[in-house]
């Protein structure tokens, strides 16, 4: 970030950082999203197992054999299943966030930017997003394509957009009407220069806090797209897991609970860093401090 | 001593009083009856399925119905003969029965039904050796046939033969789309249709003028559409829904078994004969190499799908013919669970295992809809064969259209499916072998098997007058094709009637609810 209006005698994002780390909730949040990322990329390398094996009776409670978190309603076991599950939950939660942000960054940049009939048209096409129930719409999207991994992916990319686009258009709006956006164009900067090297880094605090929450909601989404039935039954998922015995519920509660409480903990994480990185990136909250 | 006898005796006699009393049939009150499929048309002369039949067979009447026994009974005939050649069926018809519009039933409409039925029902195999149906004077029907077909008498049952009026469904209209399909329906059956509300509801009325006397003793009957099987056992459990046939949820069959007010029984599904089946695309390798679908059979543990997956509600198919039917054979090749046996087949067909310990890789489809009976078993695949060394990736279909096309279009390795059988082989389990039948389409010969002796015997069979000579054929058929396993049956499929106490006399016999409910009765409590 080279450009900034006020004089500093710190870099902003050092300074930043050091704002995160003095909030606890914000460090116990990055914590537990370590320690969630350890278990599901480390945890598969060190426990060796297929979660889709069968390892003892359907529906074996907690402490059973072979099942120290009890087994589904097919005899495969929950612990292995949540330790395995984590990868295709967060991949799908990071991929599709990044997704959205990359759509939602680009229209909203281009609609902030050059305003007029391109926003006015630009902004049309986002209302067409933003009035779709997004569940039923991700719905209907892997109902269209087959539940995969990567249709899953796609679908939630596609309706969770509209959100940072709006956000990052109002953004635009604001920033290229200050000197600094003015100066570059008094030297005759480019319209790309002007767009991603000077006006989208001043507008990024915001736009990392939306991100961050973005990938809880991506991942909150493939759990619900799982609940429905409608998650790619080859890849060990949290979601999955919570789908496939949700009829099971009431009769064998950890077959559901523990993986709910795996997708709990990771949105929880993700959420309280996503405040923090807000307090931080805030300049008038900074101050008050 | 004497008094004491004499009291005992006496409170017998109470007691014996007091339980014919407590089953004496009453009349009056309304069946609310569940189904999971919504009805497209009451018209089961030119449709299929459930949806239809059910109500179908309640409005319509059949020439005969069958007991529980598979003994045909008198139902709009009266008598029937068959001649000593086989080749004409003589029906003798009841002068009293009439339509719901009052004109009467005669051997006009029987002819017009039955060369309808043979022309547009969905089950061609059905009346297909049907010449022509003569009908000398009003009360009597003639079937002539080209070849002895033992499958007839099954055919004339209530599902699948609903005698038409000629004069309301002979108009011209074509008889697929015609309007009286789905309203101002008639027929002679013992109820008639007052409401119908696409994908709610339907209200059938007792007919007073109903051919046989004092039945059916319910005044009402409705019909309600209930997709979700948690609904529907929601509504058993609050008493509002009286009966729910076709129900083959394991989970929520188990919990109505503790309810006091609800019983549940297997009872009525014996010509319905569901059987669901591992389909190999038996013209793609390597499916084409018997070792290997042997293979997939020595590595599917199916007591452990009956065991831990339908908690026992469901039983092992040994073949391609349900053992509920006359035409069963146990005398197979059987299969049960032999990982060693399978790896050894699988070794010699040369599928060796790669450095990761993967021979094969395979993708297995599931017919949608069926939660217990097809997707969960399709799970359960990936786990069992990964023991010899087969990955499985589930390929789950969007929709019953999507996998429909894969099938049709033979784009599959291996997939679920499942088919009913409908009263004799003739009609349900031919389809799936004979290789004249490879066809297009969804519900055909889609493991698209070839075998001359297979069809010359299904051939034979379905024209073998002698009851113990055809089931000697079958025999044999059943023995070849568990030999040459171009599918493989996992259970016979789960098919349960959730009923209130208050229902009395559930209809049991071989075609369960898709038969007349004449003697169905409700008490007070």
């Amino acid at each position: 970030m080279s450009v900034a209006g006020i004089p500093r005698t710190e870099h902003p994002s050092l300074e930043a950082m050091r704002m995160f780390a003095r909030s606890p909730v914000a460090v116990g949040g990055l914590v537990l999203l370590i320690a969630i990322l350890l278990v599901s990329l480390v945890g598969p390398l060190v426990y060796v197992a297929d979660p889709f094996d069968i390892v003892a009776a359907p529906l074996s409670p907690p402490f059973s054999d072979g099942a120290l978190l009890g087994s589904d309603q097919q005899g495969r076991d929950v612990l292995t299943g949540l330790i395995y599950g984590g990868r295709a939950t967060l991949t799908v939660g990071a991929a599709a966030a990044l997704i959205s942000v990359v759509i939602g960054i680009t229209i909203g940049a281009v609609a902030g930017y050059f305003g007029g009939t391109v926003d006015e048209a630009l902004m049309r096409f986002t209302e067409f997003f933003q009035v779709l129930p997004s569940l039923l719409f991700a719905m209907v999207l892997v109902t269209l394509f087959s539940p995969t991994l990567t249709t899953v992916v796609l679908a939630i990319g596609v309706v969770s957009w509209p959100g940072t686009a709006r956000l990052t258009r109002a953004e635009f709006l604001k920033i290229k009407q200050y000197d600094f956006v003015a100066a570059e164009l008094a030297i005759g900067a480019r319209r790309g220069r002007i767009m991603w090297k000077v006006i989208l880094p001043n507008a990024l605090p915001p736009l990392v806090v939306s991100a961050t929450l973005a990938v809880g909601a991506a991942i909150l989404f493939e759990a619900s797209l799982s609940f429905l039935g409608l998650g790619d039954p080859n890849r060990m998922s949290w979601g999955l897991m919570i789908g496939s015995s949700r009829s099971y519920m009431l009769s064998s509660w950890w077959a559901v609970t523990f993986p709910g409480l795996m997708i709990f903990l990771t949105v929880l994480a993700v959420s309280l860093i996503g405040d923090g990185l807000n307090d931080a990136l805030n300049p008038k909250l900074r101050e008050r401090r | 001593m004497r008094r004491a006898i004499a009291a005992f005796i006496t409170t017998l006699a109470l007691a014996a009083a007091a339980t014919a009393s407590a089953q004496e049939p009453r009349r009056g009150g309304t069946l609310v009856m569940g189904q999971s499929t919504g009805t497209t048309s009451f018209n089961n002369a030119v449709g299929s399925g459930t949806g239809i039949m059910v109500p179908g067979a309640q409005i319509f009447a059949s020439p005969v119905m069958h007991d529980d026994k598979w003994n045909p009974k008198p139902y709009l005939a009266e008598s029937w003969e068959l001649s000593p050649d086989s080749l004409s069926m003589t029906l003798h018809l009841r002068k009293d029965a009439v339509f719901h519009d009052g004109k009467p039933v005669t051997s006009e409409d029987v002819a017009f039904s039955i060369l309808t039925i043979r022309d547009n029902h969905p089950f061609n195999t059905m009346l297909a050796p049907v010449e022509r149906v003569d009908t000398p004077d009003a009360a009597t029907a003639i079937i002539r046939l080209k070849h002895p077909h033992p499958a007839l008498l099954y055919a004339m049952g209530p599902p699948l033969m609903p005698i038409l009026p000629k004069h309301i469904y002979g108009d011209g209209r074509p008889i697929k789309t015609h309007p009286n399909n789905t309203r101002d329906v008639v027929g002679s059956g013992p109820f008639k249709l007052v409401e119908f509300k696409p994908g709610d509801q339907i209200v059938l009325e007792r007919f007073d003028r109903f051919f046989i006397k004092d039945r059916p003793y319910l005044d009402r009957i409705i019909l309600k559409t209930y997709p979700d099987s948690q609904t529907s056992i929601l509504e058993l459990e609050a008493g509002r829904l009286l009966l729910q046939p076709f129900f083959n949820r394991v989970l929520e069959l188990d919990r109505a078994k503790t309810n006091p007010q609800l019983v549940i029984t297997n009872e009525g599904y014996a010509a319905v004969g569901g059987i669901n089946w591992l389909l190999f695309n038996n013209k793609r390798k390597p499916f084409d190499d018997v070792r290997v679908r042997q293979a997939f059979a020595y590595a599917i543990d199916r007591d452990f799908i009956v065991k831990a997956l339908h908690k026992g509600l469901s039983k092992v198919a040994t073949g391609p013919i349900h053992s509920g039917f006359p035409q069963y054979s146990a005398d197979v090749t059987r299969y049960s669970l032999n990982l060693k046996k399978a790896e050894e087949l699988l070794d010699a067909a040369g599928l060796k295992k790669g450095p990761d310990g993967i021979r094969l890789k395979v993708t297995c489809d599931y017919y949608p809809g069926d939660e217990d009976g097809q997707k969960r078993l399709a799970e359960y695949m990936k786990p069992a064969l990964k023991k010899i060394g087969i990955e499985v990736e589930v390929r789950a279909p969007a929709d019953f259209a999507a996998w429909a096309k894969r099938m049709a279009t033979k784009d599959f390795d291996i997939s679920m499916d499942a088919a009913f059988a409908w009263g004799d082989p003739v009609i349900g389990v031919n389809r799936t072998y004979l290789s004249t039948n490879i066809r297009p389409l969804v519900f055909t010969n889609n493991a698209q098997y070839e075998n001359p002796k297979v069809d010359e015997l299904l051939g034979a069979a379905g024209r073998e007058p002698d009851a113990a000579k055809r089931k000697a054929l079958y025999g044999e058929f059943q023995k070849i094709v568990t030999a040459d396993l171009p599918l493989f049956w996992l259970t016979e499929l789960p098919y349960h009637t959730i009923y209130n106490k208050r229902v009395h006399n559930p209809p049991t016999t071989i075609w369960g609810t898709a038969s007349p409910m004449l003697d169905v009765w409700l008490s007070e409590k």
